[in-house]
Parts: structure tokens; sequence; C-alpha cells
């Protein structure tokens, strides 16, 4: 080997080396970085997943469970978000009810990452952003940005093919860690079918009337803003639907029954396997479509993309979009909405089940912007602030 | 400048970039990471659009070049593993034996002997969904056996990379399909025999198209002389051991999902070479057989590694967005008339990342146009793995040539002679597209 080459291998070598050395800071970063909840005057616990089953414990995914128990007899439901941590509106939205919401009657449980390893590394080949933020009174609050599903540091190998279990019905290998494929989950399965177990055992032991998945979906995909429900809680949904699209929403908010030939889904096992009844809601989200432009947090947080407008414009979508986008905004008061709009209904056709709360911010201020709805940890006492 | 304007002059650099570099001479792998380079500074220059955007600092950048080098991490692992396998299995002189039993079984049994061979290739891509683990794993020993047959070098590493492409697209396992259907939220159901009717089609046409006029009048005794001999000690048992340990690994987590452990591929691969250490009569020096790989497979893994990073810059800069979005919005005519060739062209640049890239769209698309989305992604599934020898990435083709110690000309010989099986392939795809509600009915899809 000549002098020349020599040289050029060692260059090359270093160069390799600090590459590795700065985006190994960055993933440890990103997989260390803790968030701050604010815990509002309504929550009055917060317990671990694990709690409720012991096959989490000892992973990433045994998440904290907000408990907001109002001691009045009434309805329990359970609201959880980052079942895909690559749809941000979620944890936004159960972040900001576990900050301003108090129950006054029966109990809200909320889980605010339900698939944790997802959230602490991003999509090879999808560019995303490592965080996204949201400006505030007091500073920018910032959380972790994912990917799909678990990442492969905490599940890992894939199968060549993935077998739901209990049906056998076969998904893309990938599938066995995308937590909304897996339940009613597997006791001694992998990691997201032990999330999904474990949070079946919370639904048992809590008695648990309802439960909402907070979703967002790619505009060129069918099932966009609308609310799926199991066939059990296909009246509660339509009722919000008609309401919210009546009274509230720009674009309407449908709800579809929870197809029986499709397994895995939160929307059809939850309600297959246990007395609760799912439903799930989507919102747009431009940053999920494949056509979308330059990837960066702006397109994530305002949902503006001139390829996806082009695409609208061949009537390729399911959601319209305009220049203005689907900022965050919209989307988190949206969610809310369906929400509460979901608690409502629930109540009024299960009088036993009835669930009541209060503080939380109507669709139009939250139009106006969020930064006023989340608290500064640094001014809390520490007692009162929890990480996820 | 719009962001179209931006994404094309991202997409524009890539090309002058590559193909400068490719001008003086730069390696494949080296010349796409000097164009994903480049696509980063265009994105960094070119105004990106009226909306505002956000900062991408350094440090960023260098993580997205990380990052992407990761993209195909468990391809990576299979192909080496899957190599290391086969590879101490010639060097134990399994392959030798292997090769010697079937010429000496059916080497008078010309059709029997080719449609056994064909299966033989089928299966490993078939259950790992890799037409280079194919290659890596039992294209040597076909292509041994094709040599003693009396094949020839073009036309026997055609059939090789043919029957490889085809075992890719063979169900159960097929990347593309599983990938586009997941990011689309459809389940992995239905596939099965649309995939299989078309590639096996393909398949049964490659091998007797390109065996056609061969004759094995040669005795055979003059044959078995031609071939090396096998060492001492291998048995029949001996030699079916390892593959009997790869194939229970792979079919007992479909028999018994529930108590089955999830091993994964590598080490599904491990354990069988484990299988060839126990089992060969004759010493192998291990250490130098993994260097040997690693050699071997350097440009296969690092072109799969830029591959990664050019698909993370594209997308960073809009410039995948841009390619997928100028698909979709061809009319529906044009699309049935084109994808026969944008589909393998672009499995040729971006190999498995094409999937998610114009799967999904393609799939929402026909979906929302009524056509039978099923059968409309199984076409497109078997149509993507033949652009496999095609540049600049030609994975495929490249194991292939690599694995058959192939001396001839790439182009003018290889891919010549496997052009025709190639339009076939793509010719009764592009028909089961257009037709794919009729085809649907008829397979109860």
């Amino acid at each position: 080997m000549d002098k020349k080459t020599v040289c050029i291998k060692i260059i090359a070598v270093i160069l390799v080396v600090a590459c590795m050395a700065t985006a190994g800071y960055l993933f440890w970063e990103h997989r260390n970085y803790k968030e701050p909840v604010v815990l509002g005057d309504g929550v009055t616990e917060v317990k671990k997943l694990s709690e409720y089953s012991d096959v989490v414990k000892g992973t990433i995914n045994d998440c904290n469970v907000y408990i907001m128990d109002s001691g009045v007899e009434g309805g329990t439901m359970l609201v959880f978000a980052r079942t895909h941590p690559e749809e941000p509106t979620g944890p936004m939205v159960t972040n900001l009810m576990i900050e301003n919401m108090k129950v006054t009657k029966g109990k809200v449980i909320i889980i605010n990452s339900l698939n944790t390893s997802g959230t602490t590394y991003t999509r090879n080949g999808e560019a995303y952003p490592r965080y996204f933020t949201y400006e505030t009174d007091w500073g920018v609050k910032k959380w972790r940005y994912g990917d799909r599903t678990a990442s492969p540091l905490d599940s890992w190998p894939d199968p060549e093919v993935y077998l739901h279990y209990p049906s056998g019905q076969s998904l893309a290998y990938m599938d066995i860690r995308n937590a909304n494929r897996n339940w009613p989950g597997k006791e001694g399965g992998l990691l997201t079918e032990r999330t999904a177990y474990a949070v079946m055992q919370l639904i048992e032991q809590e008695g648990v009337d309802l439960s909402l998945d907070l979703h967002e979906a790619e505009l060129e995909y069918a099932v966009e803003n609308t609310i799926v429900a199991h066939q059990r809680g296909s009246d509660v949904a339509a009722m919000a639907s008609m309401t919210l699209t009546a009274y509230t929403f720009d674009v309407p908010v449908t709800s579809e029954i929870s197809p029986t030939a499709l397994h895995g889904l939160c929307h059809r096992e939850v309600g297959d396997f246990s007395d609760c009844i799912p439903f799930l809601v989507e919102v747009a989200e431009p940053m999920l479509d494949r056509i979308r432009g330059i990837t960066d947090e702006q397109l994530l947080m305002s949902g503006k993309d001139v390829f996806v407008i082009e695409a609208g414009k061949h009537g390729l979508l399911y959601a319209p979009i305009d220049e203005n986008g689907w900022p965050i905004e919209k989307r988190v008061a949206r969610h809310l909405s369906v929400t509460t709009s979901l608690m409502d209904f629930f109540g009024q056709l299960h009088p036993e089940s009835v669930i009541t709360v209060e503080g939380l911010p109507a669709y139009e201020d939250l139009l106006q912007g969020l930064g006023s709805y989340y608290h500064d940890p640094s001014t809390v006492d520490p007692s009162r602030i929890a990480y996820d | 400048m719009t962001m179209f304007h931006h994404a094309l002059a991202v997409l524009a650099v890539i090309v002058v970039v590559f193909a400068i570099a490719k001008k003086c001479k730069v390696s494949t792998e080296l010349s796409l990471l000097l164009g994903s380079i480049g696509a980063i500074i265009a994105h960094l220059l070119v105004p990106m659009g009226v909306d505002p955007r956000s900062p991408l600092p350094f440090t960023e950048i260098i993580r997205h070049f990380v990052e992407g080098t990761f993209t195909y991490f468990d391809v990576c692992l299979t192909f080496l593993t899957a190599t290391f396998f086969m590879t101490l299995y010639k060097e134990a002189g399994g392959v030798s034996y292997m090769v010697r039993l079937i010429v000496s079984k059916f080497y008078k049994h010309r059709f029997v002997c080719l449609l056994l061979l064909m299966i033989v290739m089928l299966i490993p891509g078939a259950v790992t969904g890799s037409g280079a683990t194919t290659v890596l794993t039992v294209g040597g020993l076909v292509g041994a056996v094709l040599t003693a047959m009396g094949m020839k070098e073009d036309r026997r590493v055609a059939l090789i990379f043919l029957l490889a492409a085809m075992s890719a697209a063979c169900p159960p396992i097929n990347l593309w399909a599983m990938m586009a259907a997941a990011g689309a939220n459809m389940p992995y159901v239905g596939f099965t025999y649309p995939l299989a009717i078309l590639s096996i089609a393909g398949a049964l046409f490659a091998t007797f198209y390109l065996t056609r006029g061969l004759k094995n009048d040669r005795p055979m005794e003059e044959v078995l002389q031609t071939l090396p001999e096998a060492p001492e000690g291998w048995n029949m048992l001996r030699a079916l051991v390892p593959f009997i340990v790869m194939i229970v690994l792979i079919v007992g987590a479909r028999i018994f999902p529930k108590v089955w452990p999830v091993v994964g591929l590598p080490m599904i691969f491990i354990f069988s070479a484990i299988a060839v250490l126990i089992c060969s009569p004759k010493k192998v020096k291990i250490f130098q057989v993994a260097c040997t790989v690693v050699v071997n497979l350097k440009e296969l893994v690092g072109i799969m590694m830029v591959v990664g990073i050019l698909n993370q810059i594209m997308t960073l800069t809009g410039a995948r967005g841009l390619l997928s979005l100028a698909v979709v919005v061809l009319p529906i005519w044009l699309l049935f008339a084109a994808l026969w060739l944008i589909l393998p062209v672009s499995e040729g640049v971006l190999q498995y990342a094409v999937a998610p890239l114009f799967g999904v769209p393609l799939i929402m698309l026909f979906n929302m146009l009524g056509y039978n989305p099923v059968i409309a992604l199984s076409t497109w599934a078997v149509m993507w793995p033949v652009g496999d020898c095609l540049p600049p990435t030609a994975v495929v083709g490249r194991a292939a040539v690599l694995e058959l110690d192939y001396k001839g000309d790439y182009y003018k010989g290889f891919v010549k002679n496997a052009l025709i099986p190639m339009l076939f392939v793509l010719a009764i795809c592009t028909i089961a597209m257009i037709f794919n509600k009729p085809f649907g009915n008829f397979l109860g899809v």
C-alpha cells in the first residue's frame, strides 16, 4: 500500500469516527431526554404500568399512568397517546389534560407515552427531527419525536413475518413493534405485545368503561379525521361526530365502526377482550404523507406542505388542505374536543358511567395558541413533576 | 423559487455529482455518497420556498448521514451471516459433495433436474424475502450444477439472478409487499396466490428459456471428473443437517408462533454455520472464512449503507417527495403503461426504500380509484426485484457475479441474456395489474 493510500485511509477513518461520535452523542441525548410533566391539581396519583402487570417491569415501556380521580362515583375513562410516537398531537393533548383538567365525577386515567421505546429514536430513512417544541409564555416546551414502532434497541430482532396473537393473522414483520397491532397483547411476547397485555390488565383492574387512543394520519389515507369505534360504541361515536361536525369543526369528523376482520387494533381487540368500549381518533398530519416535501419540525407543527397541497389538487387526498395547512393548534383542539365529547355522550348513553371534568380550554381558545396551557416546571414544587 | 424548484435542483445536483464522479472512475458507492453530500449542500444553498423552515445545524446533518447508514442494517447482517454460512459449507466441501450428488442422480433427467434446481433457488428468498440471500446461500451450488450441465457463463449468471429475483418475490415473505402494506395499514393477507402465480411463472419461464438448447450428452463420468472431489467423510445426513437446522428454525416460527422464540435471520444463519462446523469431516479455518466473507461483501454492504444515506438525504431535502408526487399524479393510463419501467429502475436506485416511497402512495391511489389493492401491490412487488440487476446499486446482480465468479461483460453478457425473461415478468405483471379486478375475483382476493 503506498503512502498516499495510507493517508487517505487514515483521514477516512478519522472522519468516520468523528461522524459516529457526533451522531452517537445526539442519539444518546435523544434516548435519554426526560420530558417534565407538571402535575395539575386534578392528578391524584402517578403509577407505573408495571403496577398492573409486571411483564413490563424493568423495560423502557414501563410508562407513567396518571390517575385523575374525583372520588365521586362514576365512570372510568382511559386516554392514551404515543401508541405511534411519530404523531405529536396525542402527547400534547394528554399533557394539556394532566396539567389543567380536574375531574369532578368519575375517574380519568392518562398515559402520555404508551410506546415509550418508539419515542427514543427516529425512523431510519424518514429524516425526522429528534424533538418537537412549542413556544409557551415561560419558554420552549420540548417533547421527543419518535418512530411509528418501538426501537430495535429494545425489541430486536423482528420475525420474518409477524403472526398476531391470538388471531394468527399475518402482518408485516415490523408490525411486531407497532403498539397498535399487538392488542390484546401477549404475556410472554415481545416488548409491544407485553405493553398491550399490561394495558389490558390496567383496563380490567381499574374497571375502565371507555378508552380513547389518540392518533394522526397522512392525508392520503382513507381513515382520516374520524372516530373509529368498536361496534358497542358506535352510537357514542356517531353522536360525538355529528355534534362536533355541526357546531364546532370546520372540517367534519366522521365516525366508523372497527372492521371485524382486521386484528391487533385497539378499537377491535380491547372491545372484544374486555368490557371496555374502545375508541380511536384520527386527525390529519401532512408530515406522515410520503409525498411530503422538505422534512423538518416546521412541517410537523404547521402541517403546511406544497407537495401535499398539489396532491390535493389532483384529488388524491381524503382531507382538505390549503396554504394554511393543518397547524398543531387545530389538531390539538380537535382531539381535545373529541375526547370531552365522547366523555359527555358516553355518560348520556350509560348513566351509570358518567364522567365530568372542568378546567379544559374550549376549541376556539386552543386555536389561538396552546402556550398558556403548559406550565413552567422550574416554578413548580418538584414533587408535582413527573418525567416521561 | 418554490419548494418544487428546490427539490428539483437537489435532484439535479445528485445526478450531476454522481455522473461526474463515475466519469472520474470513482466507485459507485463513493459516487452515491458524493451525490448525497452534493444534495445537502444544494439544500442549504438553494431557497426552499415561501414557508418558513427549521434551522438545520451541522451536527444534525451528520446525524442524518449516520442514521441513513442504518436503514438496511438487518439486511446487511443477513447478507454477512448467510454468506458466512455458505462459505463455511463450501470450504468444508459440502457444496462439492452436494453438486456431485445432484449431478450423479439427475444429470440424465434434464427437466426434473432443472425443476429441482429452480425450487432450491426459490426457497431461501421465499422465506427470507432477499434475493441476495438466495444467491449467497444456494447460488454458488446451483451455479456449479449448471456449469456441470454445460450451461454457458452468461446465461448461467442471468438465470441465477432471475431465480433469485423471483425467489425474493415469491411468498410467503415479500419484503416490498410487506413494507408497502404496513405503510398503508393493510394486513399482509391475500398476497400468497397472486405473488406465487406471478413469481413462479417468471421463474419457470426464465429457467426453460435460458436453458433452451442445453445438451447433456456428455457421459456422466466425464462430467463428474470435471467436478471437484468432496473431502472424505461427507454423507447425505451430514450434508443436509445445516439446511435442516435453517429450515426448522424458519418454519418453526410459523408453525408454533405462540411458543417459538423470535431468533432472527442472522442468528438462524449463525446456527446453521455452527451445524456446518459440527457436521464437517474436515477442519475449517473459521476466522479466515469470516475475513474472506467481509472482504468479498464490502461493496455489497457499502452500497446498502450509502443507499440508506441517499434515501435519508432525499427525504430531508424534499427530493424523495417530489419523485413520489411525480408518480402518483400521472394519469392512470400512463401509470399502467409506465410502471413496468418506473418500478425496476427505482429499485435499482433505492432498493427496498421504493416500497414505502412509491408503493404506499400508489396503493392509496389504486384503493381510491376502486382497483384491487392486493393484486396491484402483488404485481408491483414482483416487478421491483427485477430491477435488482440495474445500476447504480445492482445488489443481486452484483452478488450473482461475485458468487459465480463471472468474468464476462456485465451488460453485454449477463444483463442482455436476462432481458427477455425480465420483460416476460414485467409483461405478465402489467397484464395482471390491468386486469386486477377479474384476477382478484378469480383468486378470491
